[in-house]
């Protein structure tokens, strides 16, 4: 038995450098949808009528057609229109603007979750509506929606697994063909599933750290299950603040 | 230079409402409202929720704009949807719920309108903000958050940030309605002290006790009509409209 997980972990470089590879174009992709997600959401509430529908039509194409589907697209259809990107760009474009549409709506749920009385106060103190945006609506609609776009970050890594399909050297790639070569399931997959948890933890961790540094008053912790001391301090602090 | 510098002033603060009318859907909230704000007076207005008082406030401040009649404040034409927003920083609104920015502390919250909108330093605002803080007596509290503040001292952060502008005219939405009875205190002796300083104030109020001893004039609002208006005295005290005398009588018993 022992040898079997010998002879697997002597492929450890290279899950390590597939975990690298994931954690890289998840950041990527994240970023980018944050991008097309603020972008569209902005759009979707503009007085602009032709921004308006694009940007509909955009979230609801996205949405509501298979992520692999949208991933075949990029990387085998494009390049007819002249657009040719290798499987790791075409995948991190992919799933950016995947991931994109739904941040679309978790932002704009944001924007909606700001009272309208804060932008009343805002337009009495003589704030422009741009200013009002930037300095009174945007700062309290992105801590409201901080634990929603953390859990996107999360999918963005666990759909990345999907770039196997346009063989993509990740985690989930490399460990099929690991398998392949070795054919000892068990421990190849039980080590990805391990390093992907690592990774997943590690992003909530982060980001729960980003969290705090953030917002003020700091925000209370994004996923408090997983840090057993830290909930026992925050669960003390509550019941003090509650005497 | 003086003189001039007055007339401007008793000129731009104050307020005159003609003929105003204002439906929201099917529901006619006020039907032909005249009201006359003089420069440096304090004017209450009184009477039953849904009566159009908070309407004729919000129309004043701009947030709403009337359907018909005319509405200067200060010298900017409210009626004019053109000129309407020159009216914003040049009044002050204290709202019922307080509507602090949470995620600025007190003094954030103070400076954020001269930084951004009057285009102060930071020094500067700092030191603006810190006098408004100190007027309201709430200097003390400048790094907190609203969250971390009672009731009565986020509305007296808010008076701070409505100061902070240097507003010709203040309006009081209900200000002291969402707080315990015990902090209601805190607030209207603050609303006192500004009406001392001559500040030209429209308060919507249920304390009867500030509109008898500070307002300049008391309206009696019914069903979007000013049923009656008058000296404290006489409104208060001595009511003719049968409206007035029934609502003073629940107001009072309660």
């Amino acid at each position: 038995m022992l040898y079997q997980w010998r002879s697997v972990l002597e492929y450890l470089p290279d899950f390590l450098r597939a975990m690298g590879l994931t954690l890289w174009i998840t950041l990527l992709a994240f970023a980018l949808a944050l991008v097309c997600g603020l972008g569209a959401a902005l759009a979707r509430n503009s007085k602009n009528a032709v921004l308006r529908l694009g940007a509909g039509a955009y979230v609801e194409i996205v949405r509501n057609t298979p992520v692999l589907l949208q991933i075949f697209v990029v990387f085998f259809a494009l390049p007819s229109f002249g657009l040719r990107m290798d499987a790791v760009t075409a995948g991190t474009v992919a799933i950016g603007v995947n991931v994109g549409g739904y941040l679309c709506e978790v932002f704009r749920a944001g924007i909606s979750s700001v009272a309208r009385a804060q932008r009343e106060a805002a337009q009495v103190l003589g704030l422009s509506s741009r200013q009002a945006f930037i300095s009174v609506i945007a700062p309290q609609a992105l801590r409201n929606v901080y634990p929603a776009t953390v859990n996107n970050l999360i999918q963005v890594l666990l759909g990345t697994s999907l770039l196997t399909a346009i063989a993509v050297p990740e985690l989930t790639g490399v460990a099929t063909v690991i398998n392949a070569r070795t054919l000892l399931f068990v421990q190849v997959f039980a080590i990805a599933l391990v390093l992907y948890l690592v990774l997943s933890n590690a992003l909530s961790f982060a980001s729960g750290l980003l969290g705090r540094v953030l917002f003020k008053p700091p925000l209370e912790q994004v996923r408090p299950g997983l840090w057993p001391v830290r909930r026992a301090r925050t669960i003390t602090t509550t019941a003090e603040v509650a005497a | 230079m003086t003189a001039t510098t007055a007339k401007e002033q008793s000129i731009a603060s104050s307020i005159q409402l003609r003929a105003v009318t204002k439906a929201f859907g099917s529901v006619q909230v006020l039907k032909n409202i005249d009201l006359d704000v003089a420069s440096g007076k304090v004017v209450v207005l009184i009477g039953a929720s849904g009566s159009g008082k908070s309407t004729v406030l919000r129309i004043m401040s701009g947030l709403e704009t009337a359907d018909s009649g005319e509405v200067v404040v200060g010298d900017v034409p409210m009626h004019d949807p053109k000129r309407a927003p020159e009216i914003r920083g040049h009044v002050g609104m204290v709202f019922q719920q307080f509507n602090l920015f949470p995620h600025l502390n007190a003094l954030g919250n103070v400076t954020l309108a001269l930084r951004k909108s009057l285009k102060m330093s930071k020094a500067e605002a700092r030191e603006v903000g810190l006098r408004c803080l100190e007027r309201v007596g709430m200097q003390d509290r400048c790094a907190n958050y609203p969250s971390q503040l009672s009731g009565g001292q986020q509305q007296r952060v808010a008076i701070a940030r409505a100061l902070a502008v240097n507003p010709r005219i203040m309006f009081f939405d209900e200000a002291t309605s969402a707080l315990d009875p015990e902090l209601v205190g805190e607030v209207t002796s603050v609303m006192r002290s500004l009406a001392a300083d001559g500040m030209t104030m429209v308060v919507v109020t249920h304390e009867m006790g500030f509109a008898h001893r500070t307002a300049d004039r008391v309206v009696f609002m019914d069903d979007g009509v000013i049923a009656e208006q008058g000296s404290p005295e006489q409104v208060l005290k001595d009511p003719q409209h049968p409206r007035t005398q029934q609502f003073l009588a629940r107001v009072l018993e309660a």
